[in-house]
């Protein structure tokens, strides 16, 4: 039986859509069957992400109402054997699905996938509801700035209530240097606000933006420090212990001496 | 979350002679407690999340939500935390809110509470409105 995972986050352009791709990504290369559910109906962004816009056919709303089987929805990723996507409805919103129907649609995942892992909508509202209707657990994606940190408390706390297990924390966009200068809450910082386990910190990424944009997920590039962050975060989700990169290392000839003495 | 019949402090708050409200848990942003009476929260209570009762307020944690003490119009109310950086503080009709920029952290417990027609906050240990008697 397969685990449904929600990423969501309340706010906004935060890369909840990045995340699930690349986690997705990094899941299905080491070797899980994936299946990601894009949620955000009537805004739907996964398939371009993964560039498989021109593949959709039918979708998710499609398969809720009866039109197509959840199969002829699915659509296989173009690169990695055990990743498929099912696309969000473009021409309907929110009110087309209720989760009563997202929990009935996951539960039929879940027998033919190890990881579902669902996007989520920004906001607490009905697209909220139904992405977290099926989820087995959450992670919550939220960027250094306070009114990230401040929504992303409030989704916490919706989870609980849906009594859904403590999520976890995903710290995206973080900026070493500007933590190192004080001019960003670091990561400390967050947990401490946000009192939930950290499953992974990913770094500001200048390629995030090109992958994204061609349709290629980060975590299949090596050297991407952002796909690594990835790739780590998919080993913990699959239970490894994994350690933290140490983003806000010291560098420079200092930097390397207390290493040295193992106070860095 | 559980009512109990005695209230923490032997008050003599018009709102706290009702049962305290006990809660062991994080309040989060969003999340509002309503109690006609003394409500002690042992845990964090978050920028966001508020709490308004009838009585005091006592909060074993980081208070940094806005809370209400003495919604019901006692002025003998009180808030206190282990940490007191609330984004706003209400007692009874009196608002006050957290300075626009610079304010320094809280170090120690600290007791809020009306005197002299404005709020004043002051450090628990060294509080001293008559209601606590000394000992």
């Amino acid at each position: 039986m397969g685990e449904v995972i929600v990423v969501t986050s309340g706010k906004g352009g935060v890369g909840k859509t990045t995340t699930t791709a690349n986690l997705g990504t990094a899941l299905a290369q080491s070797g899980s069957r994936v299946c990601l559910v894009d949620a955000d109906i009537g805004l739907r962004n996964l398939d371009v992400v993964l560039g498989l816009e021109n593949r959709i056919v039918y979708d998710l709303v499609d398969v809720v109402e009866g039109f197509c089987r959840l199969r002829q929805a699915l659509i296989r990723d173009k690169r990695l054997e055990g990743l498929s996507l099912l696309p969000a409805a473009q021409t309907k919103d929110k009110t087309a699905v209720t989760p009563e129907q997202m929990k009935g649609l996951t539960d039929e995942l879940r027998q033919e996938f190890d990881f579902i892992l669902v996007d989520s909508p920004a906001g607490i509202e009905q697209g909220f509801k139904n992405a977290i209707a099926g989820a087995d657990r959450a992670l919550i994606v939220a960027t250094p700035e306070v009114a990230s940190v401040r929504d992303a408390d409030r989704i916490i706390g919706l989870l609980e209530a849906a009594e859904i297990p403590p999520a976890r924390l995903i710290v995206n966009r973080l900026r070493p240097q500007m933590v190192r200068k004080g001019d960003m809450m670091s990561v400390d910082d967050i947990v401490d606000i946000l009192a939930i386990d950290l499953i992974g910190v990913v770094p500001e990424d200048e390629q995030i933006v090109v992958t994204t944009n061609r349709g290629e997920p980060a975590a299949l590039i090596q050297g991407s420090r952002a796909g690594e962050a990835y790739r780590n975060i998919a080993r913990r989700i699959k239970g490894e212990e994994v350690p933290f990169i140490d983003l806000e290392e010291t560098s420079g000839f200092l930097g390397r001496l207390r290493r040295m003495f193992g106070q860095a | 979350m559980t009512t109990v019949s005695h209230a923490v402090w032997n008050s003599s708050t018009e709102g706290g002679d009702r049962d305290a409200l006990y809660l062991r848990r994080t309040l989060r942003s969003g999340q509002r407690v309503d109690h006609d009476g003394n409500v002690v929260v042992f845990g964090d209570v978050h920028a966001g999340a508020e709490i308004v009762a009838a009585g005091d307020v006592l909060v074993f944690g980081h208070l940094r939500g806005v809370v209400h003490a003495g919604a019901a119009g006692a002025e003998t109310a009180r808030v206190c935390a282990w940490r007191l950086e609330p984004v706003q503080l209400r007692i009874a009709r009196m608002i006050a809110r957290s300075p626009d920029r610079g304010d320094e952290p809280s170090v120690a417990p600290e007791v809020a509470r009306i005197e002299g027609g404005q709020v004043v906050i002051e450090r628990a240990d060294r509080a001293d409105d008559g209601r606590v008697p000394r000992g």
